[in-house]
């Protein structure tokens, strides 16, 4: 029931009592201090009522301003446009650089395993593989319009977000994980699951060299072995 | 002791591409006897199978990875003695010494050459 309601019906009844025909000084005095309560509560419940009333507004303020920046986001064009676009030309990449490289192996191969006796013939057929070599390389070209496209597609989604983290400001939540993805880091965690590195090996072959060169070796290897390896 | 170029090698990798690729570098070095798998689990199986005289294993696999190969080779009485090279793109220090720690014989990072392949085939197996 609102506050003013509330005030309304307590001052009623005390009118009513007022009404009847009471004598007690007692209760003429309770009366009093009962009207004196209910003025001030009056006071307390309006101000009460403006207060969480600004608190509504500011609410649906905050929500109506937080349902145009999402729908700034546009995350039904990254989920139905941009995300699966950029899946399939990433896939058709895969398939690209693979067809490349089955056309490029087996005519290298074929011409590793070229038995024609005479020379003519011999640089004929090892001429005619390479420029087929030469052709398959085109898929370079492919691959790198492809890869730019969705390199795009993540910029866009990358503006797109980091305005919505700003004007929201949105700070990141810890322990934002589901199972699956807890799983998938534990064993990349377990099996140092770091991949391939940008810009070339963090190693290089010739220190992982030197780090085999060094003396000690490895405690589940059979000693004479490891004598013998690591010289 | 020679090197017996009739030896079995397995290869493991889960890019067919790769296996192919070191299938032809190890027909160039002269060994021919070469046997795949596409994960640790598979080829860990092959190697329960078969004796081998070479593992040459990726990293990066799924669902088991070369790594773990390595520590169920070194960890299993039958195959402990069985030399594994590994070649991989992980080229963190942390993942050669790993490697060195569960008694990888020799490292390759790739991308690598022929040349590299045989250096290190060399250094483990004895030359050839």
């Amino acid at each position: 029931m609102p506050a003013a309601n509330v005030a309304a019906q307590v001052r009623t009844s005390l009118a009513s009592l007022k009404a009847s025909d009471l004598q007690d000084a007692q209760i003429m005095e309770v009366l009093k201090l009962a009207h004196q309560l209910t003025d001030t509560m009056k006071l307390f419940f309006s101000s009460l009522d403006q207060s969480i009333c600004q608190e509504f507004n500011y609410i649906a303020d905050y929500i109506s301003r937080t349902r145009d920046e999402i729908s700034a986001l546009r995350p039904n064009d990254i989920k139905s446009e941009r995300i699966p676009s950029a899946g399939v030309e990433l896939e058709a990449v895969v398939g690209d650089t693979e067809k490349a490289t089955e056309t490029i192996m087996s005519e290298a191969e074929a011409v590793l395993c070229e038995e024609a006796q005479d020379y003519d013939e011999y640089r004929a057929n090892v001429e005619a593989r390479m420029m087929t070599i030469i052709e398959a390389c085109s898929f370079q070209d492919l691959a790198g319009q492809r890869v730019s496209k969705v390199v795009n597609s993540l910029r866009h989604v990358e503006s797109r977000v980091a305005r919505f983290a700003e004007v929201m400001g949105v700070r990141d939540a810890d322990g934002f994980e589901s199972e699956a993805e807890k799983a998938e880091r534990e064993r990349a965690e377990r099996n140092l699951l770091n991949g391939p590195a940008l810009g070339g090996p963090e190693t290089s072959q010739d220190d992982i060299d030197a780090m085999f060169a060094e003396a000690g070796g490895a405690p589940d290897l059979d000693q004479s072995s490891i004598d013998n390896l690591f010289d | 002791m020679a090197v017996e170029m009739t030896m079995p090698i397995l290869v493991v990798d889960d890019y067919k591409t790769m296996i192919r690729i070191i299938r032809n570098l190890l027909k160039q070095i002269g060994f021919e006897n070469v046997d795949e798998a596409a994960d640790g689990q598979e080829a860990y199986a092959k190697m329960q199978e078969n004796k081998y005289g070479l593992v040459i294993s990726d990293w990066n696999m799924e669902p088991m990875t070369g790594y773990e190969l390595l520590q169920k080779v070194r960890a299993d009485e039958s195959m402990k003695a069985t030399p594994f090279i590994m070649v991989t793109a992980e080229s963190k220090t942390e993942n050669v010494v790993a490697a060195k720690r569960a008694g990888v014989n020799n490292y390759i990072v790739k991308p690598f050459n022929a040349g590299t392949l045989k250096a290190k085939m060399a250094a483990v197996l004895g030359d050839f």
